[in-house]
């Protein structure tokens, strides 16, 4: 599903983000990526959505090399990955369904599939009856939960969660996490990028660690 | 909703969510638009005279007093023969005399008495296809044998000429400034437009959205603000030339200077506006695009 074959990426005056790593995330994992700030976690997300470009390397999501991608498709790969911010990324201005709804228009779904997918991703986010509240009316969790909402909304095979739970207190974290497993229960490729320790040892999932951009441990049932 | 329809509702819906910037878009826009709509008609009506004039002027040949009604004709057929003659037309001495008269108007009781004396002469009045070639028919005329004289005022029409030729060209310069100036201020309203959707743009982009879904909108605020400005001036120049054309034909003679009637021009100025809206609207918004989206 997701694969990084001899991947380097060197910004300018030789800084070396990510040095030649291979990692390869099947279809319907849960895997974490983990490693202090500056080992490489946010460049990673970025290539896989192509908004950075490996220097050298081949980068295959769905068994497409996506380094040959042209430009006008990379809204098409975007489409297939899923993204949740640790800030929510939400538009304050909109309802909980405008947000969704939003998400929907963008992929030009039908007025039919708008109704069905809102209905569908409230439920699997436990969002049933806030539909019209505004995200400021909504407790962090539940923002984040909208969050969740729109990126599914667009039934993306992979989803990535980028530190979604650094701004929830740990009890809404973990419900967060619930709902996460939930979904990858129902076949979307999950990877979470996470400081949340504890979460990470807990859930006995994938662990890959990066650090100065090597994958410096990558256990199939590991710990942080 | 189809996908077309929710930009364009986004579009409009963007206009009222930046709405004192907008209004204060449209009323600079509507502003050069005046202006230049008013050039645009001073023009039309300078062309459009200096054409009746171009048309109407023509030499005038006096013949020679004591010539047979067949030396007439004769001098009739040459001046036929010369290229560029539009038109002939033979004034005899009364007419003469009738034309006179008109002339002077309210003074003409200084020609009482004088109707049988003959004094005023036969001429031919000859029009041209062309003003351009009046001189070089003037000379040929005035090699005919029987005419003694021929006048024809080169300097006024020269000056008309000259002079909206000028006017042409300083109204140009004029009208292709203010469109520069409408396009900056457009194109300047949606840069504010991006930046303040900024976030939204950033979510669009990672959830997939196409270059075209992003920038849609925006075309479809410039050129709303491009044409509501443009509809918004053509009401008010409608208005205004109507009450300049009733005021000017009714209050005070206008010499040879003619109006075009309104009724013969409001449909060119509707579509010269709403063109130059939608140009300048559309035009704005995609070099700002360009800019800040990358496109």
């Amino acid at each position: 599903m997701i694969e990084f074959v001899n991947v380097t990426k060197k910004y300018d005056h030789d800084v070396c983000a990510m040095d030649n790593v291979n990692i390869r995330i099947e279809k319907g994992e849960f895997a974490f990526l983990v490693g202090p700030s500056g080992s490489g976690k946010s460049t990673f997300l970025k290539l896989m959505i192509k908004e950075e470009e490996p220097t050298s390397g081949k980068i295959l999501i769905d068994g497409k090399d996506i380094t040959k991608l042209k430009k006008k498709d990379i809204p098409f790969l975007r489409r297939k990955i899923g993204f949740v911010f640790q800030d929510f990324r939400l538009l304050y201005d909109r309802t909980v369904e405008e947000n969704i709804i939003f998400a929907l228009r963008i992929i030009e779904a039908t007025e039919k599939d708008i109704k069905a997918q809102l209905k569908s991703v409230l439920q699997m986010v436990g969002l049933v009856g806030k539909e019209k509240y505004y995200p400021n009316q909504l407790s962090g969790g539940e923002q984040q939960r909208v969050a969740l909402a729109r990126a599914l909304a667009t039934k993306p095979p992979i989803l990535i969660a980028d530190e979604p739970t650094g701004n929830l207190d740990p009890k809404t974290a973990e419900e967060i996490f619930k709902t996460l497993l939930e979904i990858n229960a129902r076949g979307t490729t999950i990877l979470v990028v996470t400081h949340a320790k504890d979460i990470v040892n807990e859930l006995n999932k994938r662990v890959i660690a990066l650090d100065h951009g090597k994958v410096i441990k990558d256990d199939a049932r590991g710990v942080y | 909703m189809t996908t077309n329809t929710y930009l364009i509702k986004e579009g409009y819906d963007n206009l009222n969510k930046h709405g004192s910037k907008t209004i204060s878009t449209m009323l600079i826009i509507c502003a050069t638009m005046l202006i230049l709509g008013i050039f645009i008609i001073i023009l039309q009506n300078v062309n459009s005279n200096v054409e009746t004039l171009r048309l109407e002027q023509g030499l005038q040949a006096f013949i020679e007093d004591k010539l047979t009604d067949e030396d007439i004709a004769y001098i009739e057929d040459q001046i036929r023969l010369i290229d560029g003659v539009s038109e002939i037309d033979y004034m005899d001495k009364s007419e003469a005399f009738e034309d006179a008269k008109n002339q002077f108007k309210d003074q003409d009781y200084f020609l009482e008495g004088l109707e049988n004396l003959d004094i005023f002469p036969a001429s031919f009045i000859v029009k041209f296809t062309n003003i351009e070639e009046a001189e070089k028919i003037t000379a040929e005329v005035e090699k005919i044998e029987g005419i003694y004289k021929v006048k024809y005022n080169a300097s006024t029409i020269d000056a008309v000429i000259s002079i909206s030729k000028v006017a042409n060209g300083f109204l140009l310069s004029v009208g292709i400034v203010l469109l520069i100036v409408s396009i900056f201020i457009i194109s300047n309203t949606i840069k504010l437009a991006v930046y303040s959707n900024k976030r939204e743009i950033f979510i669009m982009r990672y959830i997939g959205a196409t270059n075209s879904f992003i920038v849609k909108p925006f075309i479809v605020e410039g050129a709303i603000m491009g044409v509501i400005s443009a509809l918004i001036s053509f009401i008010i120049i409608s208005i205004v030339y109507v009450y300049v054309y009733v005021a000017l034909n009714t209050n005070f003679a206008m010499g040879i200077f003619r109006f075009i009637p309104y009724s013969t021009i409001w449909y060119q100025i509707l579509i010269a506006y709403v063109v130059l809206g939608l140009f300048i609207g559309i035009f704005g918004s995609a070099i700002s695009l360009k800019k800040y989206l990358k496109v």
